[in-house]
């Protein structure tokens, strides 16, 4: 449906090009996103890996807030001898004053035939404890959120640095199997975390690429996502005018030099709208699984959650991220004991569902499971600092940046392995230091990229996501 | 101006040859005067102090002698090294204090000083190291003894002698001085040549020519009207006045000249350009999260956000524009015809709740983020890190918002005088007199038990007993729900007023309450003294003298920061693109020169926004194409296009599109002014989006969706993205739909209705290409709704009644006629009385109930949409087990009669109906038949989800819950093509 007043059509300007558009900066976005809509391949098509990936989908589970690693996945038990007193060494820095040394209020013990230690935190959690890749020597750059959110999620803490999100990464990477889907889903219940949206924008990549959030406290479809259907107009009919519409969109695109990402973008999520109506209500209704899936995980948000989040990369969805919940839920400088016991409550089951489900549908061995926060806490109790953290501030720990853990499951990683170490107090990151950039490397190994190639031109460079760093880690690799 | 100053935390190489700051007060001011110009002390032993006599060298540096030196190093320095640098030395030494160099002990740590000249005894790192357990000042050296009288009496003849040290290097903890960072620069006005015609365009074409980027040829006349009005007005062009434009046979330059007079004339103007400087001052109508019983809406929030279309409409100087909203109270007579002016406050009143740290710590961020571009809030903590805002600064402000006090809302308009205000009034005051009576009962009985608190009425309300408290704190939540609601109240403004007597603030050290250090005077930030200096703010509160401060023709970030972001509201980026982060973590200016020459042009055009916009509207750099035949080549050198070789397409900003959608269907009430009201939710209203109420809790989805501003916190700039969300809403929301119905009925009598639509929406005539899709997608559209022919309800699903005909396996069905709540049934009452239909009925839960005979089963049919091989899964439930005679299912299709049969006895609750495969054509349909069974119906109440499942997985699962709707509306086909223009790149995009 071209009109004849374009001087030349986008394909036909590709074709004078040539192959001399590679060295354009345009070039790769024109040639993803010609003919996206209603003709031509989608941008989100499944692109060529590197080498064999072993994880073809990635879950993040985001513990917001940062979840203490001595309280769940880091067993210090010299932090039991030292309860109450100064800390020997070197003092760090984090965001507040903090005091002696304190103990877990959660009992560690050995799990599984692998012995690892896993605290009370995550009971059920512990069980599947021969499935994890526990990497006990994770370390960021600074202990403050945002920053800290935006090093974890685009690789770059500077928040004027506009950089694509790990989702985004990977969509283009990886592009969708279920194109009635977005390749990149962002759940979080009860609103967003805080640097909201930049957590999962695409930057400069195309705006295909970035993630769609869905607010998880919601169950009714209807408001689960908004405008999900269409009150007075069939799919059918609604098709037509999704293709008239488009029609319009296309006769307006002109010649390349006409070009605009964010128009061309629009044209994409229309379509991708369309389609998502169909699939959209099914997959965020979790009713329709069996009722014994349903206790699995539990008749709560996260259990719902958890659940969606597995039925959405089943469905061919690439990237998915759970938030534990909109600000910062794990940021527990008060009360630790009570304030992780109640986040673990509601965080242990469904994790663990999640993962026997993956497991029993032959699912587990190529998603790759992520837990983790923007960083861990401080073994060292926080100082009351009203203002801050209010004035009766007791028992509760504070940022800690220099040392923490996370875990992976699935995906060709190591099960029942334990990678890395901090020092005697669970301060900071020691044996084998594990940078936030490194991790990147290796996810983005794992699911068959070399982290070093999977570029986008932009502005006259390459841009990746690990920047200038990483290093990918094949201890984890099974 | 910008000024070093001496106390900062990067002490300059010659720090003390300038004038210092008097932040201090005057003790510490004398240790600072006298430490400067210790050069020239002559001394003959290192035993003997000898006093200090203030003398300056000819360099400024300070000169010891031999003996002194030796003194030092002998004597001093290997105290130092043993008990202080283990956590005083380098970037991370303790409290920002750093004791391995002589500036470093002179600066002393992040929150005060630590030596005392005049009294070495009394420095604070004397009585630190003698362990004086004096209140606020630690032991040290940190966990060991204390250090022996002696060698305590070593340092303070040390600190008498004005600390010899040896000639070092001069030590900074940057290697770039972070004064010298560009925005805190004095405005440099560059010289431009006679000629240079529009300012703008030189600049920028010259910065083009360097880098060899061509800007695009002008935009063309149309193209122009549409984006000048959605930029002034946001709103969309009439297609009759963008038509006389285009045809003005004038001059380009004169007709565009004239138009961008008359839409600066416009009352409209100010509602677009308030929504933009609601985004920085985080304007809600709500407060945030409150307790139980208090009521969460400002109520006269609005009165600021008409003070600022009124300011906008009115070209109200900037200066005076801010004086207003940060000190209108002490600026305006409240009896006088200018008490309007102070509704400007809610730039600060405005706040987010939470503790009163968060409350005024929100409240500096607004303003310096918002006026200045400058993150001062990191300073709470600790000494910036990259910005040179040393904490005492942050305290200083911090003192100014601790003593301005939301006391009262002064009246600032005249009550409507009817009989409804007269009756509203009259039930206001009996509350009031409620709350007055309980209030002064209780305040006599706690005077009674305080009698020392007698004369301050604010202390002994806090003295009241709990339970009246409570009380009061419900009486009051009442009164103001019921001034909220009832709407009635004349216009008020919520205003701070300075404390009577001003509390006097400390820095907390580490942002910490509970560790005051220094005091930390009102006053400016140093950094940006006026006239050199930073002295103590003396009037009240002094925040008067911080607006003026703020708003010193010499105060370079004012000027940079207000024109950029009005740069970046006409080219959607800004100058300098981290649009509220000037500092050192924000990005350099793109064009530094024409910043400063537009700050200077501004401040020159007496602050006047209107005259700004002007120069910016008439340049070439604003009116030219967004596309460029020059588009491969400048995206090679700048694909950022920091360079402006385009105009940069913009999609519409929430407000502008939903404004357009209402204006295009001839809907938008254009209504000037009042209080906020709902804009999208069932019931909204047609007003401007400026007018919508904003809920800081619960925001509508929509906002977000479509990168509305967050109304937590100052926003520079709002984000930018393109979600599946954003399309969801213009294909299917109410709203959205309603208008395109409405604007194809205004058209239905025009001769060329598709013209008349195209003329409405993009105030363009259509193209024969357009025609030849429209045309097409209309017959199209009718034949297909006529095909599907009148349904019950929009979906695949239709409810009512009829059964299976035993011998031909046809199935006869009459669908239901009324729907009443949420429930399909027969008649308007339910039951019918002796009427075999009686009970039949079927609800969105799936819940339902057959007739009296088989003639009378409930039926669903299912319409397949396509050519599909499915399944049909679920369960059939009837609760009234072992009573009646159960209920007979019956599955049969269009094509293949009876598929199902199977009874549910009376014994048993559920039972599973399934089937494993089957095949419909399209069009093709599928009925759930519940059979009350041998004329009995009593008991049959059943509930029933059944599932159909596409067996190829191409479609999603249909289930009768699910897509359960009420009757259809169907779209009319001119109103689903008006729709489709509504959802056009063409709409919704400004060129």
């Amino acid at each position: 449906m071209k009109s004849m007043k374009a001087p030349y059509s986008r394909r036909s300007f590709l074709h004078r090009a040539g192959m001399g558009m590679g060295a354009l900066g345009l070039a790769p976005l024109l040639s993803e996103l010609q003919g996206a809509g209603s003709n031509g391949p989608n941008p989100l098509a499944p692109r060529k890996t590197h080498f064999p990936a072993r994880a073809k989908r990635v879950i993040h589970i985001f513990a917001n807030g940062g979840p203490s690693h001595v309280d769940s996945f880091d067993y210090r038990p010299m932090l039991e001898k030292y309860d109450g007193k100064e800390m020997p060494g070197e003092q760090l820095r984090t965001e507040r004053k903090t005091g002696t040394l304190m103990k877990s209020p959660f009992p560690f013990r050995q799990r599984g035939e692998s012995g690892l230690w896993i605290s009370d935190l995550f009971p059920k959690l512990a069980e599947l404890a021969d499935d994890l890749c526990i990497v006990n020597s994770m370390y960021a750059n600074v202990p403050n959120h945002e920053p800290s959110l935006m090093l974890m999620n685009t690789g770059a803490e500077r928040i004027n640095l506009v950089r694509p999100s790990v989702g985004s990464w990977v969509s283009y990477g990886l592009g969708t199997e279920n194109a009635n889907l977005p390749a990149f889903v962002s759940l979080c219940p009860g609103g967003v975390p805080i640097v909201e949206t930049q957590n999962w924008r695409s930057a400069f990549l195309p705006g295909a690429f970035q993630g769609a959030h869905i607010d998880t406290k919601n169950t009714q479809i209807s408001k689960l996502i908004p405008d999900i259907r269409n009150p007075r107009m069939s799919l059918d009919l609604q098709r037509r005018q999704i293709d008239l519409v488009q029609a319009m969109n296309r006769e307006d695109e002109g010649s390349a030099n006409d070009y605009d990402a964010d128009a061309e973008a629009r044209i994409h999520s229309l379509e991708l709208a369309y389609k998502m109506q169909m699939e959209a209500t099914d997959v965020f209704n979790v009713e329709l699984e069996p009722a014994h899936v349903r206790e699995l995980y539990g008749d709560t948000l996260h259990g719902r959650q958890m659940l969606v989040a597995r039925r959405l990369i089943e469905r061919g969805v690439r990237f998915v991220q759970v938030w534990h919940g909109a600000g910062q839920p794990w940021d527990s400088h008060n009360e630790i004991a009570k304030a992780h016991g109640e986040l673990g409550k509601q965080a242990d089951q469904p994790i663990a569902a999640l993962l026997i489900d993956l497991k029993q549908r032959g699912l587990l061995e190529d998603t790759l499971v992520l837990w983790g926060g923007e960083f861990g806490r401080t073994p060292t109790v926080e100082l009351p600092t009203p203002g801050a953290n209010g004035p009766n501030t007791k028992l509760g720990r504070d940022h800690n940046h220099h040392g923490f853990s996370m875990w992976l499951a699935g995906g060709g990683v190591k099960g029942g392995y334990r990678f890395g170490s901090t020092d005697d107090f669970g301060f900071k990151a020691q044996e084998n230091p594990v940078h936030v950039h490194d991790l990147h490397a290796t996810i983005l190994h794992l699911l068959g990229f070399d982290h070093q190639k999977l570029t986008y031109h932009y502005a006259g460079r390459d841009y990746r996501l690990t920047d200038v760093y990483g290093s990918v880690i094949r201890d984890w690799m099974a | 101006m910008i000024r070093r100053s001496a106390h900062l935390k990067y002490p300059l190489s010659t720090p003390f040859a300038l004038p210092f700051p008097s932040f201090l007060d005057r003790g510490s001011l004398a240790v600072i005067f006298l430490l400067s110009f210790v050069g020239g002390v002559k001394a003959d032993s290192i035993s003997s102090p000898t006093p200090v006599t203030p003398a300056a060298s000819s360099s400024g540096k300070p000169h010891f002698t031999p003996a002194q030196i030796e003194f030092f190093e002998k004597r001093i320095r290997p105290v130092l090294s043993e008990n202080c640098y283990e956590c005083h030395t380098g970037a991370n030494a303790k409290n920002g204090l750093e004791l391995d160099y002589r500036d470093g002990w002179v600066r002393g740590s992040d929150y005060r000083k630590i030596i005392d000249l005049k009294t070495p005894s009394r420095s604070v790192v004397i009585l630190a190291v003698s362990h004086s357990g004096e209140k606020g000042i630690p032991s040290m050296p940190n966990k060991r003894e204390k250090l022996p009288t002696e060698t305590v009496g070593l340092l303070q003849e040390w600190i008498a002698m004005g600390l010899p040290w040896p000639e070092e290097a001069p030590r900074k903890r940057e290697s770039v001085d972070p004064l010298q960072h560009w925005s805190f620069q004095p405005v440099k006005v560059p010289a431009l040549p006679a000629d240079a015609g529009n300012p703008i365009d030189w600049f920028i074409h010259r910065a083009q020519t360097a880098a060899g980027v061509n800007s695009a040829p002008r935009a063309d006349r149309a193209t122009l009207y549409r984006r000048l009005s959605f930029d002034l007005l946001g709103l969309p062009p009439r297609y009759q006045e963008l038509r006389a434009f285009v045809d003005d046979p004038r001059p380009d330059q004169i007709v565009w000249a004239e138009l961008v007079d008359r839409l600066l004339d416009s009352p409209h103007y100010g509602e677009r350009w308030a929504r933009l400087w609601m985004d920085v001052a985080r304007y809600a109508d709500t407060k945030g999260y409150e307790g139980g019983g208090v009521e969460r809406r400002f109520i006269y929030s609005y009165t600021y956000r008409d003070w600022l279309i009124r300011a906008f409409n009115e070209d109200l100087p900037y200066d005076k524009f801010l004086l207003y909203q940060i000190a209108a109270e002490q600026l305006v007579d409240s009896a006088g015809p200018d008490r309007r002016h102070l509704a400007a406050m809610g730039f600060l009143s405005l706040s987010r709740n939470g503790s009163q740290e968060d409350i005024l710590d929100d409240r500096i961020d607004t303003t310096f983020r918002g006026t200045m571009a400058l993150t001062v809030s990191c300073a709470k903590c600790h000494d910036h890190k990259s910005d040179p805002i040393p904490t005492r600064d942050y305290y200083g402000l911090y003192g100014i918002f601790l003593n301005s006090l939301t006391v009262d809302t002064p009246t600032i308009g005249d009550p409507p005088k009817t009989p409804e205000y007269e009756k509203y009034a009259k039930e206001l005051a009996v509350k009031q007199k409620e709350i007055d009576e309980l209030l002064q009962a209780a305040i006599e009985i706690a005077k009674k038990e305080n009698p020392t608190l007698a004369k301050n009425p604010a202390a002994l309300r806090n003295k009241v007993d709990p339970e009246t408290r409570k009380k009061l704190r419900e009486l009051e939540g009442k009164r103001d729900k019921f001034v909220a609601d009832s709407q009635m109240d004349a216009d008020k403004a919520i205003i701070l007023r300075d404390r009577d007597q001003p509390i006097n603030q400390h820095v907390f050290i580490r942002g910490n309450p509970g560790r005051p250090g220094e005091l930390a005077p009102r006053q400016f930030l140093s950094l940006v003294a006026d006239n050199g200096e930073a002295r103590p703010f003396t009037q009240g509160s002094g925040r008067l003298e911080m607006a003026k401060a703020i708003t010193a023709p010499s105060n370079p970030l004012t000027g940079r920061n207000i024109v950029n972001r009005v740069w970046m509201w006409h080219f959607g980026e800004g100058i300098v693109r981290s649009i509220d982060d000037f500092g050192h973590t924000g990005e350099r200016p793109d064009h530094p020169e024409l910043l400063d020459w537009l700050a200077d042009y501004f401040l020159r055009s007496g602050s006047s926004f209107k005259k700004l916009h002007r120069l910016i509207l008439t340049s070439d750099t604003w009116t030219q194409q967004s596309s460029n035949p020059k588009t491969e080549a400048n995206m090679l050198v700048d694909a950022e296009n920091r360079l402006l070789w385009k105009y940069k397409k913009r999609r519409l900003e929430f407000e502008q599109m939903r404004d357009a959608m209402l204006d295009v269907a001839g809907n938008l009430d254009l209504a000037l002014f009042g209080r906020p009201v709902e804009i999208l939710a069932s019931g909204y209203q047609n007003r401007r989006s400026v007018y919508a109420f904003i809920d800081r809790q619960n925001l509508n989805p929509a906002f977000r969706n479509f990168d509305f501003s967050n109304p937590q916190e100052t926003t520079g700039k709002r984000p930018n993205t393109t979600i599946p969300m954003q399309a969801l809403f213009t294909m299917n929301n109410t709203f959205v739909m309603d208008q395109a119905e409405v604007l194809a009925r205004q058209t239905d009598q025009a001769s060329d209705r598709i013209a008349a639509l195209h003329h409405a929406v993009f105030a363009k005539d259509p193209t024969a290409y357009d025609r030849k899709m429209a045309e097409g997608f209309l017959s199209d559209f009718q034949r297909a709704s006529e095909v599907a022919g009148k349904r019950q309800t929009n979906t695949e699903w239709s409810y009512g009644w009829g059964d299976i005909d035993a011998d031909t396996g046809k199935v006869s069905f009459h669908s239901f006629p009324v729907w009443k709540g949420n429930r399909w049934q027969v008649g308007q009452e339910s039951p019918l009385k002796d009427n075999p239909l009686s009970y039949l009925s079927i609800d969105e839960k799936g819940s339902g109930h057959p007739g009296y005979t088989n003639q009378e089963s409930l039926v669903h049919e299912w319409r397949s949409p396509a050519d599909l091989r499915i399944g049909v899964r679920g369960e059939i439930r009837r609760p009234n087990v072992g009573k009646g005679n159960g209920v007979r299912v019956k599955l049969a299709s269009s094509s293949r009669g009876n598929l199902f049969d199977k009874v549910l006895e009376a014994s048993q609750e559920a039972m599973s109906v399934t089937l494993p495969e089957v095949k419909l054509a399209k069009g093709e349909c599928l009925y759930f038949i519940v059979d009350p069974r041998d004329k009995d119906s009593s008991f049959d109440s059943i509930t029933w989800n059944p599932r159909i499942v596409d067996l190829d997985g191409h479609w999603p699962a249909w289930s009768l819950v699910d897509s359960f709707s009420g009757p259809a509306i169907p779209a009319t086909p001119w109103g689903a093509y008006a729709q489709a223009l509504l959802n056009a790149n063409r709409f919704l995009f400004i060129d």
